[in-house]
């Protein structure tokens, strides 16, 4: 195994768009922003109006390629980008989700009128989309899906079923909706994607009140949606290949590593300083996570270097991120005490602590739980050795 | 961003993986551990045919790497060899040294003393040394097969990144270790069948994998971003502890896991990886346990701080909740 050593210092390019975007998040973001998913509508109008700000300095889409807009940005450019937002808490919003892989997945498989309809709008920050993937009997194993699109004329198809844990889509303008289109094959067979309105006839959104807070967890049902022909992005009955693609976007999407990493910077200043053995203790566990979010995210960078990263390198990046993400948030509240559970204004941090915590109970669970990611890594490792 | 190894130092790694393989790989190990003799018949002409006393850490960055490397392929096979501390002995200083070790305080042991040449020992803490002397004749046991008694004796001046460089040159002979544990675990889990399948089929297998896999993966990129950090000058103490930290820490977790997978048969003295796992103990022992590395660690980052995307300056400066 040669595994060549990085030193991920950053070059010019890379300093100069972490320093622009911090000086917008400090200057359009109003101080205590906790991201776009609070109650009411505040948090969501500033994530648009921030996005559209993104938007006019070509920053929004910078990680997609010149033909459809973007700016070719180089991979350490886009990582810059998504460790800044998330670490922020996602001033996108919801909108990342279009950028980081529906977007990507309409340029591969859509048709020219889907890419000139919708890719426009990403761009723009005027649509905003969820991933209708999870069902109540498919979770984890994601090609049991079985919402079911029928055939009901040369150009129209019937959607009925239900989605559920779809996040954002009492927000969202659209839906990358997997449905089931033949039951005769492998279960991998006969999935197709539809792109689908919101607000067409019979989709009813409610949401599902959870820990994270509001936005993140909501079921959609689809009774007797009328879909048509022109919305099915790419094949029919193929539409894992699509899912597979989306699946390898989302998994290296989200920098949960940098978040862990400017929690802890900002918890440094409310370490215990005295000779106590507790104090000790926690100032050790404290370092041994600045070491762990260290080696996720130099991990993290290792899957976005090797342009043919396996699904296991990704994957065990993933895990590294999503592991560290829990221990962090563990610590917080080991470091804070009794404060560390207010989120009114008495709380320190404005309350990002408490939030993180909540937060970090799903970050082993959603987009493939950290069991799955675990498969992934064991089999990607055994397949070297067979090699 | 990406620091390539150079292709000199690659080239050196495989002559090393190669004379090494030559000379029996593990089972050279398992021989000089029941005679110890054999390590200057067999090891020393080895050393002399690479001329690895001739590489300089630090004359620059192919010299570095090949150190590095080095060390990790001398790891793989845990070589009966104090092959870290003779790559990390400064090469122009006015006392000739052969080789370094990291104590805390008084050592009481060191491994392989006594084919080490002249050998100092620098404290992990000051970074003050001292010439490391043998006081009496190796007394092997199984988690410390090669140790000498020693003690300390006359200061002497050494440069001020040996501890630095001593410490990035142990974790790539452990990475190496942990990288033949790692293999052994993936095949075995491939090969043994049980309940009529092979038992990387199991989840639990394919999760014990999965987490020493990564924990090897940790290890890989913290050892090669330290290194590259301590070439360009920009690598501190706490930088080093870090990856210390991390070396013990996978240590751990590989070894651990790939004796579960194994089962009983990674247990008897004849697999490897009793091998491999009972001949790293001394170096992930000493100088420092896995809580004083931490408790060090700590206070390194209270006083310099700690680099990433979102540096830590200080610790409790002072504000309460």
């Amino acid at each position: 195994m040669t595994v060549q050593p990085m030193t991920f210092a950053d070059d010019d390019s890379v300093k100069e768009l972490r320093h622009l975007l911090r000086e917008m998040i400090v200057r359009h973001l109003p101080e205590g922003f906790r991201g776009a998913f609070t109650e009411g509508a505040s948090g969501q109008e500033l994530a648009n109006a921030f996005c559209e700000r993104l938007a006019e300095k070509s920053l929004l889409t910078m990680s997609w390629p010149r033909e459809f807009g973007g700016a070719n940005a180089s991979i350490w450019e886009q990582a810059a980008l998504r460790e800044e937002m998330w670490a922020h808490h996602e001033p996108r919003g919801a909108q990342y989700m279009g950028l980081n892989w529906v977007g990507p997945a309409i340029m591969k498989f859509g048709t020219p009128e889907q890419r000139a309809f919708h890719l426009p709008a990403i761009a723009g920050a005027k649509s905003v989309w969820c991933q209708g993937f999870s069902e109540p009997e498919a979770g984890s194993d994601l090609a049991s899906l079985r919402l079911r699109a029928a055939r009901t004329g040369p150009d129209e198809w019937q959607l009925s079923g239900q989605k559920i844990w779809t996040s954002y889509a009492g927000l969202a303008d659209w839906c990358f909706l997997t449905t089931r289109t033949d039951r005769s094959g492998s279960k991998h067979h006969g999935i197709t994607v539809f792109l689908v309105p919101m607000d067409r006839a019979g989709v009813t959104v409610r949401a599902v009140d959870s820990m994270l807070g509001p936005h993140h967890l909501n079921e959609v049902f689809f009774e007797e949606v009328i879909a048509t022909e022109d919305e099915i992005l790419g094949e029919l009955d193929r539409g894992w290949e699509v899912i597979r693609y989306v699946l390898a976007h989302e998994r290296i999407g989200i920098a949960r590593y940098a978040r862990s990493e400017r929690i802890l910077s900002l918890l440094a200043p409310y370490l215990p300083t005295d000779d106590a053995r507790d104090s000790l203790a926690v100032r050790s566990a404290y370092a041994r996570l600045l070491v762990k979010a260290r080696a996720a995210r130099l991990m993290n960078y290792r899957s976005v270097a090797d342009s043919e990263a396996s699904d296991g390198g990704v994957s065990g990046a993933r895990l590294a991120s999503t592991l560290l993400d829990q221990e962090v948030a563990a610590i917080s509240l080991e470091i804070l005490g009794e404060e560390g559970l207010y989120n009114d204004d008495r709380a320190p941090l404005e309350a990002w602590v408490e939030e993180a915590w909540r937060y970090a109970r799903s970050a082993t669970i959603a987009s493939g739980t950290s069991e799955i990611q675990r498969l992934l890594v064991a089999r990607a490792m055994t397949k070297a050795e067979r090699r | 961003m990406k620091l390539p190894w150079p292709a000199e130092a690659l080239a050196f790694e495989e002559s090393v993986e190669a004379s090494l393989g030559e000379l029996g790989g593990i089972e050279l190990t398992r021989a000089c551990e029941a005679d110890p003799a054999q390590r200057e018949s067999k090891l020393r002409r080895f050393i002399d045919d690479l001329e690895i006393a001739d590489v300089d850490f630090r004359a620059g960055e192919i010299e570095a790497s090949a150190a590095a490397l080095c060390a990790r392929a001398a790891g793989r096979i845990v070589a009966p060899w104090p092959l870290a501390q003779q790559l990390a002995a400064p090469r122009n200083g006015d006392y000739e040294i052969n080789s370094v070790y990291l104590v805390s305080g008084a050592p009481r042991r060191a491994a392989h003393l006594d084919i080490a040449g002249r050998a100092i020992a620098v404290d992990v803490h000051s970074g003050i040394a001292h010439r490391l002397e043998a006081t009496g004749p190796l007394c092997g046991m199984p988690l410390d097969p090669f140790g000498v008694p020693a003690c300390l004796g006359a200061p002497v001046d050494t440069p001020c990144d040996t501890v630095l460089v001593s410490i990035v040159l142990n974790a790539f002979w452990v990475l190496g270790a942990l990288e033949t544990a790692v293999s052994l675990a993936s095949d075995y889990a491939v090969e043994r069948a049980q309940f009529g399948r092979p038992i990387v089929s199991f989840g639990g297998v394919q999760w014990r994998l999965a987490d020493l896999g990564g924990a090897s993966s940790a290890l890989t990129e913290l050892a090669g971003f330290t290194l590259a950090k301590l070439i360009e000058g920009r690598a501190t103490a706490a930088d080093a502890f870090a990856l210390h930290l991390q070396m013990l820490e996978s240590a751990d977790l590989v070894l651990t896991s790939a004796h579960q997978v194994l089962g009983a048969i990674g247990l008897c003295e004849e697999h490897d990886l009793v091998v491999i796992d009972r001949h790293l103990q001394s170096t992930l022992r000493r100088p420092l346990s896995y809580a004083k590395t931490a408790a060090t660690l700590a206070e390194r980052i209270g006083a310099e701080g700690f680099d990433g995307l979102y540096p830590v300056r200080t610790l409790g400066s002072g504000t309460t909740c």
